[in-house]
Order: structure tokens, then sequence, then C-alpha cells
């Protein structure tokens, strides 16, 4: 009976005004510090530091973003440090990650499980325990201080993640299509490049944006391997540059701040569709 | 064209058997139809002869020549596979092309072979279209395009019309053995449909649990079917069986009469057994009274179910604890649960072990 009256009352239910505050208070949760750093952008110094801050800046301007250029800091060369730097981490990720998670996924062998969780186990590792050991590998191979060193480092963090990832792209390829391939007289590898990777294509662009997201909010490494200013990302350079013992330019690190999340909105919005597509999965399947 | 051999081939997977001594020669050019229940390992042999699974014991021959080792693509066979198999990347037109290009050939030689085989299956109007855009026969005729424009020594097909819909699935069937005598290679052909395997094939090869029970023409498996399996799975509806005591080289039901041929009451002499297991085709059934005098066969029972077919209706009924299924004009008026006799010949019988369920021969 009681189901039957509830059925009946087309009215916003309790659990359905649950949800919607919740959403609401994620989103708020997610899109204020991004307000808040694009409206502090704008922002004159004055205003910046005000004690009652203001909601939208009084007198809108562009300062912060010109004084970027006009510094003596070569920001514009962050920023493509950053760029390069994280664009070859995903490509170099998802090159070894494919062959990878392809064996991975097809391949029977007996220790398939063993060297599948292995490769997990690393990703496991905090960030901070293989910082001292990369330190030295790169050390020894001299690679301290430069961008390949810089790529060595994301990648040992991305690569696990990115074969994992992968892995389970690889697994929704029907394998009747790889079959069919054997049939037609392919050999494996040439399966992998001209079957297998056309499908996981979506899944290919995702791993690669998480993998690029990841490498571009690293902080730690940069900090670490990388001595020389002019070498810096943009995420560490913004930290060693705005915030010093006596005073903090809000207004410039916030118009920094800007330029470097720019990129990474961007890239996210570009691959969405297929993101949303790779991991709800099963959308390369059957056809 | 090929002539196929297989020799005491094994199969395992770990310690699981799932094929058994199985012994079989295809002969060139001929239409052959794996059946059986699912595990029967029909799957498993065909994939053996595809070169999708490595044989665990005994030898396989193209011809003369020893293939165990062989590659599948270096095999010159084509599959059609059960749920197509087809590239969702690629158009029709590649999907049946990428085959060729691997072989090097030229391509206005590709090109008139592709257009060749989709004039014959109807698919011409769809070269273009990816896979996604086409419906299940369709499909099923861009695959079967992709086995023939390869124009392979042996033509293999697992299962190709069961995700197909009841009428298209009858209407495949004749293009199939129309494609089949078009190209003139060896066809392997898997299916657990019966109906499809005494329509199509040349030869059927029945299996169950990983061996090959029989291998013959739909006529010798109908007619003369080796064992009771064999038996009750050639043929809609199934043969009916039970168990009956013999004594003096007959055959006694209790619930009717059996008078056997001379030569039926010699196998029984021969063997010479306290028990034989009967079976009859429900199409050699009709009804009769209790008196009918003229019959060889005479059995009562009671009737379980009716199953009404338009045409006609099938009768359940159980004698001697086992169960039998006739066919009966609908004008015949039964109803579950009437008493009921039957009649037979003699000669429509099929008598059986009833411990290793080998016909008695």
């Amino acid at each position: 009976m009681s189901t039957a009256t509830k059925i009946s009352r087309p009215r916003l239910a309790p659990g359905s005004i649950v949800r919607w505050t919740a959403i609401a208070f994620a989103l708020f949760w997610s899109l204020a510090p991004i307000y808040w750093m694009l409206s502090t952008s704008l922002k004159t110094e004055l205003e910046a530091t005000r004690l009652h801050p203001t909601l939208w800046p009084e007198a809108p301007t562009f300062a912060n973003y010109i004084g970027l250029t006009g510094t003596s800091l070569p920001f514009v060369a962050f920023f493509f440090n950053t760029v390069l730097s994280c664009l070859l981490t995903a490509v170099v990720c998802v090159v070894i990650a494919t062959p990878a998670a392809y064996a991975l996924s097809r391949a029977r062998f007996r220790l398939a499980g063993t060297v599948g969780y292995t490769i997990l186990a690393f990703r496991m590792l905090p960030m901070v325990v293989v910082l001292a050991p990369l330190y030295l590998l790169l050390l020894n191979a001299r690679l301290l201080d430069t961008g390949t060193g810089l790529v060595v480092g994301f990648t040992t963090f991305g690569l696990p993640f990115a074969v994992w990832m992968m892995k389970s792209f690889v697994d929704a390829v029907p394998i009747e299509v790889e079959e069919a391939a054997r049939v037609d007289g392919y050999p494996r590898w040439q399966i992998l490049l001209r079957v297998v990777v056309p499908l996981i294509m979506p899944g290919i662009l995702t791993t690669g944006t998480f993998v690029f997201m990841e490498a571009w909010n690293n902080l730690i490494y940069p900090l670490t391997f990388i001595t020389t200013m002019e070498k810096q990302t943009l995420p560490a350079a913004l930290v060693l540059t705005f915030t010093g013992q006596f005073k903090t330019d809000w207004g410039g690190m916030m118009a920094a701040a800007t330029i470097t999340t720019l990129p990474l909105m961007i890239a996210f919005f570009a691959v969405q569709r297929s993101m949303v597509r790779g991991l709800t999965s099963g959308a390369v399947a059957g056809a | 064209m090929t002539r196929i051999v297989l020799r005491n081939v094994e199969k395992h997977y770990g310690n699981v058997p799932v094929l058994r001594d199985c012994n079989l020669e295809i002969k060139n050019g001929e239409f052959i139809v794996l059946v059986g229940p699912s595990g029967s390992g029909k799957t498993t042999l065909l994939r053996i002869i595809a070169g999708l699974e490595h044989i665990t014991a005994g030898d396989l021959y193209f011809d003369d020549t020893l293939v165990n080792d062989v590659d599948v693509g270096d095999r010159d066979i084509a599959m059609v596979f059960q749920n197509y198999g087809l590239y969702p990347h690629m158009t029709v037109y590649e999907n049946m092309a990428f085959g060729l290009k691997r072989r090097k050939m030229p391509k206005d030689e590709i090109d008139r072979r592709v257009r060749r085989a989709s004039e014959m299956l109807n698919i011409a109007p769809y070269l273009a279209r990816r896979p996604r855009q086409l419906s299940g026969g369709q499909r099923q005729r861009v695959a079967l395009g992709r086995a023939i424009v390869r124009d392979p020594k042996v033509f293999l097909l697992d299962e190709p019309l069961s995700n197909l819909d009841a009428h298209l699935r009858v209407q495949m069937r004749t293009e199939i053995l129309k494609v089949h005598r078009a190209v003139a290679a060896t066809a392997v052909y898997v299916t657990h449909d019966q109906v499809e395997a005494l329509t199509m094939g040349d030869r059927i090869v029945v299996m169950a649990d990983g061996r090959i029970h029989q291998v013959g023409t739909p006529d010798e498996l109908y007619d003369n079917p080796d064992n009771k399996f064999v038996a009750s799975f050639i043929g809609t509806p199934a043969m009916g069986f039970f168990d009956c005591p013999v004594a003096s080289a007959e055959a006694k039901p209790s619930a009717g009469r059996v008078r056997l041929t001379e030569a039926q009451r010699t196998l029984l002499h021969r063997n010479c057994k306290a028990k034989v297991t009967v079976g009859i085709r429900p199409e050699r059934l009709s009804l009769t009274n209790k008196e009918d005098d003229t019959a060889d066969i005479l059995l009562h029972g009671t009737v379980e179910a009716v199953e009404m077919l338009g045409s006609e209706q099938y009768v359940h009924f159980v004698v001697d604890g086992g169960a039998l299924t006739a066919r009966v004009p609908r004008e015949q008026q039964v109803r579950a649960g009437d008493s009921v006799t039957f009649r037979a010949d003699a000669k429509h019988l099929y008598l059986f072990d009833p411990e290793s369920s080998v016909t008695l021969r």
C-alpha cells in the first residue's frame, strides 16, 4: 500500500533533494577555487590583498597577465618546458603501455597475473619513496637538471597506471576480431597496429590525457630534479616565484595559475567525449 | 581444395580433456558438418583445423602435409565466426580487402574480387558502410564475403547462423550452400542444430563429450545410428527409448507386445542380454486400439503431454519408465491423461545394449 501511494505522487522526493544538494555542494567545492583564481587574477595588487575581499574585481585589469611577460622571469619558457615534458611523458607512456597492455591482456603465460600486479604495485608506492633512488639514478645517468630526466621521472609514475588503464581497453576488444586478422594472415604486431590500436584509440587518448594531467600537476619532481630556473616547469616556477618570505604577489600568482590551468582544461575538453566513452568501456566492443 | 585428415587428435586444457582420440577424414571439396550439444568439442575441433588452437597429441594433415605446427596465417583457410568477427573500424569493402592486401595482391584484382563477392551476396550497395550500420543478416554476408574473396583451400564456419532469426537462418542456409558450390573449397561447418546439419551436410560428424560418435551421410545417421546418443540427437522430435526385459530372444514389455523380425531375434540371441533398450522414432508410431492383432508392436501407455504444431501434434507418453513421443495427425483427439495404444512395425525398431548404449549388430 505504502509503495502505491509513493508512486502516485510525482513530487520532489526527499531522496532527490538530498541528491541535488550534494551535487550543488560538489559543484561549489570544485568551481569556487577556479572562480577565485580567475577573479583574483583580474584584481589590482591593492584589491587582492584587501582585508575584506571582493567577490568580483571593482576595476578588472589584465595588468597581472601583462606583468608576467614583463618580469625578468621567462614564463613563456616555463610554459613550453611544461607542455613539452608532459606531452613527451604522455607519448612515451602510451607507446610503451600499449604493447605491454596487449601482452598482459592476451598472452597466456603462467606469471601473467603476478607481472600485472607487480606493475600495479609500483603505482602504490608514495612518490616520495622513489624520489631519492630516482635522484641518484638521474645523477649517475647525468640527467639531472635536464628535460629528459624530468620525462623519465614522470614516466616512472605514469607508466604503471597507463598499462593498467590500457589493459582494460584491450580486454574489451572482441577476440574474434583479432582471430579474423590472424586467419587473414597478419602477424601479431601488425594485428596490434592495424586492428587493436584503431579500436582502442579512445582509450589511448584517455590514458594519454590522464598521464599528461598527472605530469602537469607533479610538483615534487621538477622541484627536486631541476635546479636551473630557466628549465623549470610552470607549477614549480609558480611556487618558487610568487611566494617570498615577506610578500606574496597574489594577483600575479593567480594570473600565472590561470595560464597553468588553461592547457589542462583544453586538453580535458578536447578528449572529454572519448574519455567518458572510454571510462564507461564496452564502447569499443561489438559494433 | 584440400583433403583434411585428423589422426588420434587430442586436446587438453591443463588436465581437462576436451577432445579425445579424434579420427576423421574430410574429402576434397566436401561440405562436412560437426554437430553436437554444447561442450561436445566441435568448436575446438574446428579451431584446431584452423590453427587457432594447438594440438596436444595426434596429427593433422592438409592433403599429405603435416600442419600441426603451421601457423594459422599460412594454412590458406578462411573462417566465418559466430559473432562475425568483422573489423569495426573498417568499411565493408576494407573488411573484405584486408586479407587480400596482406597477400600483396594488385589493387585492381582486389577490387574485382570484392565486387564479385559482394554481388554474389547482395551486399554491393553497402560497400562503403561500417559493420555497425548493417543488420545481423548483412553482417553475416560480409563475413561470408570476406571468407570467399580469399579463394581459400579450406572454408571454416563456426555456428555462423546462430545469431540470426529463424526466417533468415533458413534463407542463409541455402545461400551458404550456394557459395560453397561456387568456391568449391573443402568446408567444415559447426552447428548445434541438427536440422542445419541434416539439411546442409554432405556428411555429418556427431560429437559429444569430446569424442566423435559417428560420421556419415544424413541418411546413414538417420537410418543406422551407431549408438543411442546419435539416435536421439538426429531427428526431430527425438527418438524415444524404453528398457525391456528379454525372454527367449524376444523383448517383453510389461505394457504391450513385441513381435520382432527373425533378424532381430538372432541379434538378441547372439548378444544374450537380460534386457534391451528399444528405440522408436516418433514418425513410426501410430494410434490404434488395444485389440489390434495385425501389429508387430503394441504399446500401452498414459499420455503425459500433447504439443500442438498446427498440421500435426506430438504426443508424449510413458512405457515401462521410458519416455516415447509419437507424431499424430491433428484430427485424432488426444489429451494429457488419456490411456493410449500405439502400434509400429518391427523393422522400424532400434535395439541398443542397455549398458554401453551401442546399437546391437
